[in-house]
């Protein structure tokens, strides 16, 4: 994969990431990798290798639901869509990881 | 939890088609970032290829997305299962060996458990147990019924109801008569209890001439008549109509296997029961006990009965369960008689798990070299722990299920036998999930007994024996840990042979013992009488003198008498103060006592050493007399001879006018009991129970149909069963008899076990040193050369564990004195001698074949052998 040129994620927000992306509509794969990478203007990637494994995860938790559409370029691709529960999930890890930055942030300017 | 349980066993249905939509997926992916990449100027076909590796290796991929729906643990076990089952079918000799081995172990266990279980912890028959409660008022185990009419009336209870268990009846058939047992209950017992029948109706509330039959009794005693129900019965004289039948998975509260012929209702107002109370709806056994309290309080003052206080003594017991037996005095005794027993069936347990351990060390060091590759080629060491684990779950499991179904068949037999107790006991065991889990907490305990060390054994070997064979160098017979398990196993299985030993040696010696009477030429003659037909003791005391009468000119009979207990089948004892003549302050004893007619010390062959035995004169209203046994002499007057003497004591005051022998009283085994005789005339009320012993001048065979026609004679009502009084000794064989069959049989079961044991480890040592006595065989030594290797292990074995063995049976065995009779003394040296010896024999035999295997073995191909 060459040089890496991207900061690794933080280790548990894969999820959140996921979640907070596919909050706005259904998205196949690859869209939400891209959508990451853009709307963290290149800041974060998704590892491609460990994206699918986390989407499955995260279906066999019942956070998400797949369902085969037709992608923008007309291709059969598998859309990714938030169940109740993985818009309640998306809400309690957004808030938990709100917290913990703040006081990670208390810390590194009074300390 | 749930749904995403059920959402991997939806994507377990359809794996296939998932796996081809993750290819689609991931298709889809690379071709959009190729599309993406053609853009910035690069070939469709370098485009394409960099967007496969920024993917990633797409079988990785695969693995873990496939990860995240699987049910890990479970199919990495099914698979290795599966992968344990090929290799059985491969090494079915060992798979045998092995699931034999635990099949005895854990069927002996579970066996053992489901009788203790079903003896001690059964469930009565009836709705809702836990909502019943045992009463005893006023200290008693039975109330009269004017207190359980007044407890009932109190209303504090959702139901109240009383049984008298201890009840017989004698039942007319024909010519015969035939004493039954039988429960008295009240009339609404059936209701309270709300114990179902099989088929007709349970006894309702006012009937008085009904009954409900036990199943056995309806397929055995009336021939499984389709018209029972509504059929007479003759009963102690009246006639009562079958109303029901019980079903044959019948338990009594009672418990403890009691199994009575029929219920009766209570007919008489003297009939004392015991108390079944349910409980109403939020009331606890401590409310249930402050109300019960109060209302023995009212009734002692609306019925004063002297210093007699039915306030005193509560007690409310659970009747099913644990909660049961911690009311019980008995259970300590209870408990270590079951201790012993799960003791030694344990023991049996632990050698055969050895045995399964040695085993399955033989086969993971004689797989080494595979695991070494395994190990090598990048296997996990837990992955290979939990396979060779998995393997020895299999055949603790498959060990388990033989071992239930060797419990079943065992039930079944023992449901069969009649054990010879004065009292009918009949365990209605079926397998439960007490005994399933049992046997499954056995096994899983079987599985990491037996596995678990080999397996961490085979694993750290290999990684450290690495892929050269070392294993062909391991030299002369060390101490392993195969060996350390046989002579453990020898260790174990020589403290049961000990034990076993020793009650094999009771049974035999109390077979061959003397009672103290004679049971050459006696018959015992039992009788009961209506206690309807009799109401005043006179009517019986006439009859007992007309019986005397007529046995005693029969032809053949030298002499005959009755007793009230026949010794060694029932027992009264008393403990009191006894006043001698001689002695100023009381001396307190404790003694067998029987109320015996004239004749009977001649009757039963009891010497009579000083003074007379009890004459027809010692009759109602003559002076009181009393016999005492050589113990109880020498107890009361040491040296003195106390003919003539007299004693005071709860019995009054007595003159002593003869000395009995010493003889057994209550158990074959007993020694220095005290005994204390006075006449029947004497005893105060006559009992509807009258047991005769008629002594024959030749076999009492002989007499056998004289007797029984001369009682039956007297009253046709009369429940009446003669026999020789040899025959009425099997209870008080019963201990040493059970013991002996019981250790006998764990100890030879230990004993087959650790020969096995045996037999395997020297089998291994010689197939792995194969190659050294080839060569030891080329360069000129001579097969006794080449025994004396085999034996020498054997014998180091052997030693050693016979040396352990014997050390700890010396003290293990010391407690069982209790058991034992005096002749057989536990720390006779003979008995380890005998056990030692079998032992050896044994040993050697299981030698025998590895021994001439290795005389067999043939240079050429040994040293070609790899």
């Amino acid at each position: 994969m060459g040089l890496r040129t991207v900061p690794e994620l933080l280790p548990g927000t894969l999820y959140m990431l996921i979640l907070r992306t596919l909050a706005a509509g259904p998205l196949h794969g690859y869209a939400i990798a891209k959508r990451v990478k853009q709307t963290s203007r290149e800041g974060l990637a998704i590892e491609d290798g460990s994206l699918y494994p986390a989407l499955n995860r995260m279906l066999v938790k019942g956070w998400l639901k797949a369902e085969w559409g037709i992608s923008e370029n007309n291709r059969k691709a598998r859309f990714y869509r938030l169940t109740a529960q993985g818009r309640k999930r998306l809400e309690t890890e957004a808030a938990e990881f709100d917290r913990m930055v703040r006081a990670i942030q208390l810390v590194m300017r009074t300390a | 939890m749930w749904t995403e349980i059920l959402r991997r066993f939806a994507w377990l249905r359809r794996q296939s088609q998932f796996d081809h939509e993750l290819d689609d997926e991931l298709q889809f992916h690379v071709e959009s970032r190729a599309a993406e990449l053609e853009k910035t100027g690069i070939t469709p076909v370098q485009a394409l290829a960099q967007a496969r590796r920024e993917l990633g290796p797409a079988a990785g991929i695969r693995e873990d997305t496939r990860a995240a729906w699987q049910f890990r643990r479970t199919e990495d076990l099914a698979r290795d299962l599966g992968y344990a089952a090929r290799a059985f079918r491969r090494n079915p000799v060992f798979a045998l060996t092995a699931v034999t081995c635990l099949a005895l172990g854990i069927g002996a266990n579970t066996t053992m458990f489901s009788i203790l279980a079903e003896a001690l912890l059964s469930r009565p028959s009836v709705h809702d147990p836990k909502a019943m409660l045992h009463l005893e008022i006023g200290g008693s185990s039975h109330s009269p019924m004017r207190a359980y009419r007044f407890v009932r009336e109190a209303g504090i209870f959702a139901g109240l109801a009383g049984e008298n268990e201890e009840q017989e009846s004698n039942w007319r058939h024909g010519d015969t008569v035939d004493r039954l047992f039988v429960v008295r209950v009240t009339g609404n017992f059936f209701a309270v209890t709300g114990i179902p029948v099989a088929m007709g109706r349970p006894l309702q509330p006012g009937e008085s001439d009904t009954v409900v039959i036990s199943y056995r009794f309806w397929r055995h005693r009336l021939q499984s008549d389709p018209n029972a129900i509504g059929r007479k019965l003759v009963l102690d004289g009246g006639v009562f109509t079958v109303a029901g039948i019980l079903p044959p998975d019948h338990r009594t509260v009672t418990g403890f296997g009691f199994a009575p012929d029929l219920y009766m209702p209570v007919t008489r107002e003297e009939t004392i029961v015991a108390l079944y109370a349910r409980m109403p709806e939020g009331m606890t056994p401590q409310i249930a006990r402050e109300r019960l309290k109060a209302v023995c309080d009212a009734f002692d003052k609306t019925y004063p009965d002297g210093n007699h206080h039915w306030a005193k003594g509560i007690r409310v017991a659970a009747i099913a369960g644990i909660e049961r037996l911690t009311g019980e005095e008995m259970l300590s005794s209870v408990a270590a008689f079951a201790g012993v027993l799960m003791a030694v069936v344990g023991l049996v347990l632990l050698i055969a798990c050895a045995n399964v351990a040695s085993l399955l060390l033989a086969r993971a060091s004689s797989r080494s070299h595979e695991l070494a590759v395994r190990l090598a080629i990048g296997a996990g060491r837990g992955r290979i722990i939990r396979q060779l684990l998995a393997e020895s779950l299999l055949l603790a499991l498959l060990g388990a299920t033989a071992g239930l179904a060797l419990n079943l068949a065992l039930m079944w037999l023992l449901g069969r036998v009649a054990l010879p107790l004065p009292i009918p006991i009949r365990l209605v065991i079926q397998p439960d999930w007490r005994l399933l889990l049992y046997s499954a907490v056995l096994a899983v305990g079987c599985t990491l007994a037996a596995g678990l060390v080999p397996a961490i054994r085979a694993t750290r070997a290999a990684i450290g024996a690495t892929l050269q064979r070392e294993e062909h160098q391991v030299g002369r017979s060390q101490w392993t840990l195969r060996n350390a398990l046989v002579a453990g196993q020898l260790v174990v299985s020589i403290v049961l042979l000990s034990a076993g030993y020793l009650f094999l040696r009771n049974m035999v010696n109390a077979s061959a013992m003397s009672p103290g009477f004679d049971l050459q030429h006696t018959v015992w003659a039992s009788m009961r009488l209506v206690p309807e037909q009799y109401p005043q003791s006179a009517k019986i005391a006439a009859l007992r003198g007309a019986a005397l009468e007529r046995l005693r000119t029969l032809p053949g009979v030298e002499a005959a008498s009755v007793m009230r207990v026949m010794p060694l089948n029932g027992n009264i004892t008393n403990g009191t103060d006894v006043t001698t003549d001689l002695a100023a302050r009381p001396i307190h004893v404790q003694f067998h006592t029987n109320y015996v007619a004239s004749d009977y010390f001649r009757a039963m062959g009891i010497p009579i050493l000083h003074g007379r035995e009890f004459l027809p004169s010692d009759r109602a209203g003559a002076p009181k007399v009393a016999v005492v046994n050589e113990n109880l002499a020498r107890r009361l007057y040491g040296d003195v001879n106390p003919i003539g003497h007299t004693i005071r004591s709860d019995f009054g005051l007595l003159q002593i006018v003869g000395v009995a022998n010493n003889s057994r009283y209550f158990t074959l085994g007993e020694e220095g009991e005290l005994a204390f005789y006075a006449p029947y005339e004497q005893s105060g009320k006559g009992a509807v129970n009258l047991e005769f012993v008629v002594r024959a001048a030749g076999s009492p065979e002989s007499v056998l149909s004289a007797v029984q026609g001369a009682l039956g004679a007297l009253d046709r009502t009369a429940a009446l069963e003669v026999k020789p009084l040899r025959n009425g000794l099997a209870f008080a064989l019963l201990p040493s008899r059970v013991g002996a069959i019981l250790l006998g049989a764990a100890g030879l079961l230990g004993l087959v076990l650790a020969s096995i044991g045996l037999y395997g480890v020297l089998l291994y040592a010689v197939s792995r040193r194969t190659r050294e006595i080839g060569l030891r065989v080329a360069l000129g030594a001579s097969p006794v050369g080449i025994l004396r290797l085999v034996l020498r292990q054997s014998l180091a074995i052997l030693t050693v564990g016979l040396a352990i063995g014997i050390a700890l049976s010396i003290f293990a065995v010391r407690p069982l004195a209790m058991f034992l009779s005096p002749a057989v003394r536990p720390s006779d040296p003979w008995n380890f001698f005998v056990v030692a010896a079998v032992l050896c024999v044994v040993g050697l035999a299981a030698t025998i074949s590895p021994a001439v295997r290795a005389i067999r073995v043939d240079p050429v191909v040994a040293l070609r052998h790899e």
